[in-house]
């Protein structure tokens, strides 16, 4: 099966499209036996990537917005504007008449780039058939690229639109460089049409000696879309990620994020929000790689659950032999607001070092009656009691989006999703 | 204003409440005092509209049925309760939730909505009558405050909210010396002739500075004396025991 999809893409010319090639033939899907793939519901997602998904014709450089009518404003409701370059791909491709360039300056680039100049070499450790069929496919990626001592203040954003077209499978790329001691703020947002859409996206970011990155990804595609993502990073010595993952569209979504502590005082902030509701699923699976001594990472994640939805949570947390000086900490809280929502949480510690400072805890509760009450006797109608109580559970991460106009396109976004439709 | 007319009302099999009578005429303040497990916080829950209780006989306020009521139709209608324990409610700011409470009690007196400097310095005005620090505004509501704080909290809102019925339950209890000063003048400045109050209280302190109407005795779910605000100091003296026992036989 992992080749008959494989046969009907465009593939790519690049050496990672041959080698996510051997790899795939080799390997093949992810099943429910792969510890990482537990709580995804993946033969769902092979069925629909192999019955719906038909032959993608990729032309480089074609206005493929034309075939659907997606309007600037469209952009501007389904992903806002944060005041900074917006680089918009439909499909996976670039759609230049949609996007919006701000000057950046010297030693900053955003843009689209072909397969022909990959940037680095394709990992293919902890690396899987999606991310595979990923990098076999033919692409204009997006590439944000800030070389060593620039600072870039206007947040970057790249927006990936999914429409339901009939090729249905849209594989984004995002390629993300920071030099040494670089700094940027880039959001990712994965949005689309109302519509059957299936995206398979995958974003690589590296950041040299003591860059700061701060990494927001926003994911509200259609409710009846499959979402697959992974964000692969790796942190040089000193470097600062603050990253905050938002995931409110799909039918079925998963994003695997996966970072590797490569150089030694690295720290890492990674923070999000699940809020699937209808019968959503929403799986985070997180891999912290501490390879490099003295590393921090803090990881907080909170769901809110809604209907017959289930998010899950899986952190797992590796400890290299040889390091010293790491503290990683897990939290993940969730918040079921129906008696048939589902949260699943799981902490796996692989910890093969003694210097270390771990912690995880997980909470599953509900709303507060007497919160509800309390709110509810001062004359606030129930609705709007129950959407204070979810704002104030949900403000933690979203409060750390940057710009101010992410946070509040996020903060609607959240509003609407948790309405009680009682 | 507020007639209630054989109240009873019941939790997860429990019977509180057995049949309880009660009138509040505009501008009057009641007091209901009892022992603990007379069903005083059960009154006030009742009469609130709180979840969980099976409850009947026949509540009406201003000639309307109250218990067909949600707990937010009661508020913007005017009826108000000082909780005995505020609830802590992190992430909601205290400014935000008081706004969002005074717009909604406004919306339905067909009121205009008060805007955020408007509504801030009202708030102000009040906040240091009642004693209040105004950094208190930009708290989450009730977290973290002490004791004292969250009583001023409830007084303020109150005033702020201006009910034609406030029901104070137990409103004293935990307050040192001083702090009852403030919340019971922040209380007696509330009295008017279209205002009722219900203080529910186990202690008469309160009723030294707030001088009610009327005082009932509430024991094992029924009101079992009445008297004006002597049987107060009476009982102060006495305890609830020969009161009880008197009802009994």
């Amino acid at each position: 099966m992992a080749t008959s999809v494989a046969d009907r893409i465009a593939v790519g010319e690049g050496a990672d499209a041959a080698t996510a090639r051997a790899w795939l033939d080799a390997n093949g899907w992810p099943g429910r036996r792969d510890e990482a793939w537990k709580y995804t519901p993946v033969d769902e997602i092979l069925a629909s990537l192999e019955v719906e998904v038909v032959a993608e014709e990729l032309v480089i450089g074609e206005v493929v917005a034309q075939e659907v009518a997606v309007t600037s404003a469209d952009v501007d409701d389904l992903a806002g504007d944060h005041g900074g370059p917006r680089i918009v791909f439909v499909d996976g491709r670039h759609a230049p008449h949609l996007s919006t360039s701000h000057p950046l300056g010297d030693g900053a680039w955003c843009g689209a780039r072909g397969d022909g100049d990959a940037a680095e070499p394709v990992e293919v450790v902890r690396y899987d058939g999606f991310q595979a069929l990923n990098h076999l496919a033919a692409h204009e990626g997006a590439v944000v690229e800030i070389h060593a001592g620039i600072e870039v203040d206007l947040p970057i954003h790249i927006v990936h639109l999914a429409v339901p077209t009939a090729s249905r499978l849209a594989q984004p790329r995002t390629t993300i460089r920071l030099g040494d001691a670089a700094r940027a703020t880039v959001i990712e947002t994965y949005t689309g049409l109302p519509g059957a859409t299936f995206v398979n996206a995958s974003t690589t970011i590296a950041l040299g000696e003591g860059a700061h990155l701060d990494h927001h990804r926003i994911q509200t595609e259609s409710a009846e879309g499959i979402h697959v993502g992974h964000t692969r990073t790796n942190s040089g010595a000193d470097s600062q990620l603050r990253s905050t993952s938002v995931m409110l569209g799909a039918a079925i979504a998963r994003h695997a994020l996966d970072l590797t502590l490569r150089g030694e005082h690295a720290h890492a902030n990674l923070e999000g929000l699940y809020l699937p509701r209808g019968y959503q699923r929403h799986d985070n699976v997180l891999t912290v790689d501490h390879a490099a001594s003295h590393g921090t990472t803090v990881q907080l994640f909170k769901g809110v659950i809604g209907d017959e939805a289930r998010g899950s949570f899986g952190g797992h947390v590796i400890v290299r032999p040889d390091t010293v000086g790491t503290s990683a900490d897990q939290t993940n809280r969730n918040l079921l607001l129906a008696r048939t929502a589902q949260a699943d949480t799981r902490p796996w510690l692989e910890i093969f070092a003694d210097d270390v400072r771990c912690t995880h805890g997980a909470t599953v509760g509900r709303l507060d009656d007497d919160a509800l009450f309390y709110l509810r006797s001062r004359g606030i109608p129930r609705t709007e009691a129950r959407a204070m109580l979810i704002t104030a559970f949900a403000d933690e991460i979203i409060d750390h989006l940057t710009p101010a106009s992410l946070r509040g396109h996020v903060h609607d976004a959240v509003r609407r999703q948790t309405e009680d439709d009682t | 204003m507020l007639h209630i007319q054989g109240l009873t009302a019941s939790i997860a099999g429990t019977t509180i409440l057995r049949g309880l009578d009660l009138d509040i005429a505009p501008g009057e303040v009641h007091a209901v005092m009892g022992p603990n497990g007379a069903g005083k916080s059960t009154l006030s829950n009742v009469l609130t509209g709180r979840e969980g209780y099976e409850v009947g006989g026949t509540v009406t306020y201003d000639g309307n049925d109250l218990l067909a009521m949600s707990p937010e139709e009661r508020a913007v209608r005017g009826i108000f309760l000082a909780f005995q324990y505020p609830v802590e409610i992190p992430g909601v700011g205290n400014m935000y939730f008081l706004r969002t409470a005074l717009n909604a009690v406004r919306h339905e007196r067909g009121e205009d909505p008060l805007d955020a400097m408007t509504f801030l310095r009202v708030a102000k005005e009040q906040m240091a009558a009642l004693d209040i620090d105004p950094a208190f505004l930009s708290r989450s509501v009730n977290s973290g405050f002490s004791g004292g704080e969250k009583k001023r909290n409830e007084v303020l809102q109150m005033t702020m909210l201006e009910p034609r019925l406030a029901i104070l339950d137990e409103t004293d209890s935990g307050l040192d010396i001083d702090a009852l000063r403030v919340v019971a003048d922040g209380v007696s400045r509330l009295r008017s002739p279209d205002r009722s109050m219900l203080i529910i209280t186990h202690y008469p302190r309160l009723l030294d500075l707030v001088r009610p109407d009327r005082v009932h005795v509430l024991s094992a779910g029924r009101i079992i004396r009445s008297g004006d605000h002597t049987l107060a100091d009476e009982l102060e003296v006495d305890g609830y025991a020969s009161t009880v026992a008197a009802a009994a036989s």
